[in-house]
């Protein structure tokens, strides 16, 4: 049995409210509530557990002294307790990173850059440039997450990655966010009356259509995820030498793996994709089953040695 | 968990006030809380209440209680327990907690137990969402991050074999988390996906290692995959006004863009590994073309004859 995370979390917060009570003896029970993320009735609780615990002895002069007298809480006899704990490995990373992470993105203010330098100097020993956080934020991020908070209907010049087809759509708007390396909206697309993520990248541009409609208040699941879908091209790939990184970078399913060669199979929602994954292979690669990526992989190539002609 | 919560505050308060390594004996008869008549009870509970300790970030040491290392006992030392005050206002501790509550490790905010311990937040949290993720593997970056702070030497499993590097940073980019590092002092930087790397373990000893001097970790992780090489040809490339600002966007401030009066681009950049650049040219189809140089266009050409 291990202690639950419950238990931990209530002695990380213990441990830091008693240097700041310590450090600041009378302090409002209203600001250590506020401060630290207490209820009322859970801060009493704590307050009457450091009361009963303290010293080897027990006695009366070995406890800690805790007392709320006219709504100020005051400390005593604990010494020990009087300065926060340092932080693990995982916290001063999560703190670190995000604050960086909002710098970088050019979200933040003078007060996180400030608070960052200070981080860096008693956190960071080997030097602010040891860990960088490098998310920089493409044009639009702005309107599009002004336009999900206030309920603004976008109208969106949007080329698709995957049949490179620019599209004018009107999209509400619902939720701005990044991962691995791209930022992308979620949104109910009007024009197709449907849920849609676009890559903010592959927007051209965004105006407000001057339509309004009501942001959902509970924030929505912001995660990219391959949807499989009717119009989906499935194609088998033979994969030599240098190629096998596909198998790594992109969801397939494997069918077969010898020393030389391997075979996969994958799903992708418009044929160009395969094409252009193909042409990039070249000789490291063939098409075992699947007619319409090979044609869409003969076409590209046609198209492209066309224009060098 | 009252009884834990008090039994823990009293162990702490003993070790924090002992200044020498006190045994496991003397724990179990001198703090309130422990089972002085049950063996296996009382060091099932001695071994959990180590553990959050150590969850909690509390330094519990075990050391030879005197020059003979006969007897060992547990001790805290305090230089590494305290936090060392970094003197936040509460503008900046409200800042710090804006940017916890906008980025996410894996789906899940980090750092929010870090604020507590430096002075909590006062007042509501009223911000944007960023949306930030910055990837799964939180405690693996937790590890390297560790290693590279104090410098200690890391070992890790890599595409099937297992490296020992002195850590200089971790770099965040493009969506993943880079180590930047060197495997022996003369030898070059070197560049590891961390979400590729497994079975981290640091070496004991803290400052193990002095950084290059001038080395920028930064630097060291690409922004483009044909960054890396030892070519140096410049390329120019066409790119059609319905793709231009893609091209544009892409490639950022590297490289010099004049635009044409249709609006299409010419493009004109270093490329250090061509195959990388030619890979990605062919995502552009026919609307882009390689000008020059004659050979890297004839390259081209060939490459996509061969697909």
């Amino acid at each position: 049995m291990t202690n639950s995370p419950k238990t931990t979390g209530r002695i990380n917060r213990l441990l830091a409210m008693l240097p700041w009570v310590i450090g600041n003896p009378g302090v409002s029970v209203d600001e250590v509530c506020d401060r630290f993320g207490y209820a009322r009735l859970d801060l009493i609780k704590d307050l009457n557990t450091v009361f009963v615990c303290g010293l080897p002895g027990y006695g009366p002069g070995d406890l800690m002294d805790a007392s709320i007298d006219d709504d100020e809480i005051v400390i005593e006899m604990a010494d020990y307790f009087a300065r926060p704990l340092r932080l693990t490995a995982p916290q001063a990373l999560g703190v670190l990173a995000s604050g960086k992470a909002v710098q970088s993105a050019g979200s933040g203010g003078d007060a996180l850059d400030r608070a960052i330098m200070k981080l860096e100097r008693t956190i960071l020993p080997a030097g602010a440039e040891a860990v960088v956080v490098d998310i920089p934020e493409p044009r639009l991020v702005g309107e599009l997450r002004t336009a999900a908070i206030e309920g603004a209907v976008m109208e969106i010049d949007h080329t698709s990655i995957a049949s490179g087809e620019a599209r004018v759509r009107d999209i509400e708007p619902w939720a701005v966010f990044t991962a691995l390396g791209n930022w992308y909206v979620s949104a109910l697309c009007r024009s197709a009356d449907a849920e849609r993520v676009f890559r903010i990248d592959r927007i051209r541009s965004a105006t407000p259509t001057g339509s309004r409609f009501t942001p959902n208040p509970t924030p929505h699941e912001a995660t990219i995820r391959y949807m499989p879908g009717d119009d989906d091209v499935h194609v088998t790939i033979r994969l030599m030498g240098d190629a096998r990184w596909v198998a790594e970078y992109y969801p397939v399913d494997v069918i077969d793996d010898e020393s030389d060669s391997m075979t996969i199979r994958m799903s992708v929602g418009d044929a160009a994709v395969a094409a252009r994954l193909m042409i990039r292979l070249g000789k490291n690669a063939e098409i075992v089953d699947g007619s319409e990526a090979a044609i869409a992989t003969t076409d590209l190539r046609s198209r492209i040695l066309e224009r060098y002609s | 968990m009252q009884k834990v919560i008090e039994r823990i505050l009293n162990l702490l308060a003993y070790l924090l006030t002992a200044e020498r390594p006190v045994t496991a004996d003397e724990i179990r008869n001198t703090v309130a809380g422990y089972d002085r008549d049950n063996d296996s009870a009382f060091h099932r509970t001695f071994e959990r209440d180590k553990d959050l300790l150590r969850r909690l970030g509390i330094p519990i040491e075990r050391e030879a209680t005197d020059g003979f290392e006969v007897e060992f006992g547990y001790v805290v030392h305090d230089d590494r327990y305290a936090l060392e005050d970094p003197g936040l206002t509460d503008e900046e501790r409200t800042a710090l907690a804006l940017a916890v509550q906008a980025v996410g490790f894996g789906g899940r905010p980090s750092g929010q137990e870090a604020l507590m311990k430096l002075g909590g937040v006062v007042g509501s949290l009223e911000g944007t969402q960023l949306g930030a993720d910055l990837g799964e593997r939180a405690d693996t970056v937790a590890e390297a991050f560790l290693a590279v702070s104090e410098r200690r030497m890391l070992t890790f499993a890599y595409r099937g074999s297992s490296r020992t590097i002195r850590p200089y940073g971790i770099v965040h980019r493009r969506g993943h988390w880079y180590l930047v590092g060197s495997v022996a002092d003369d030898d070059g930087v070197r560049v590891y996906r961390l979400d590729r790397a497994a079975d981290l373990e640091l070496g004991h000893r803290k400052g193990a290692f002095k950084p290059p001097i001038g080395l920028d970790p930064a630097s060291e992780v690409l922004h483009h995959p044909w960054d890396a090489g030892d070519g140096a040809d410049v390329a120019t490339v066409l790119f059609d006004e319905e793709v231009a600002w893609i091209a544009e966007r892409e490639l950022g401030s590297r490289a010099a863009i004049t635009r044409r009066e249709d609006g299409s681009i010419e493009a004109e950049m270093e490329i250090a590994a061509p195959e990388a650049f030619l890979g990605w040219l062919v995502g552009f189809e026919d609307q882009a073309e390689l000008i020059a140089p004659p050979e890297m266009r004839r390259r081209f050409v060939s490459y996509v004859e061969a697909g």
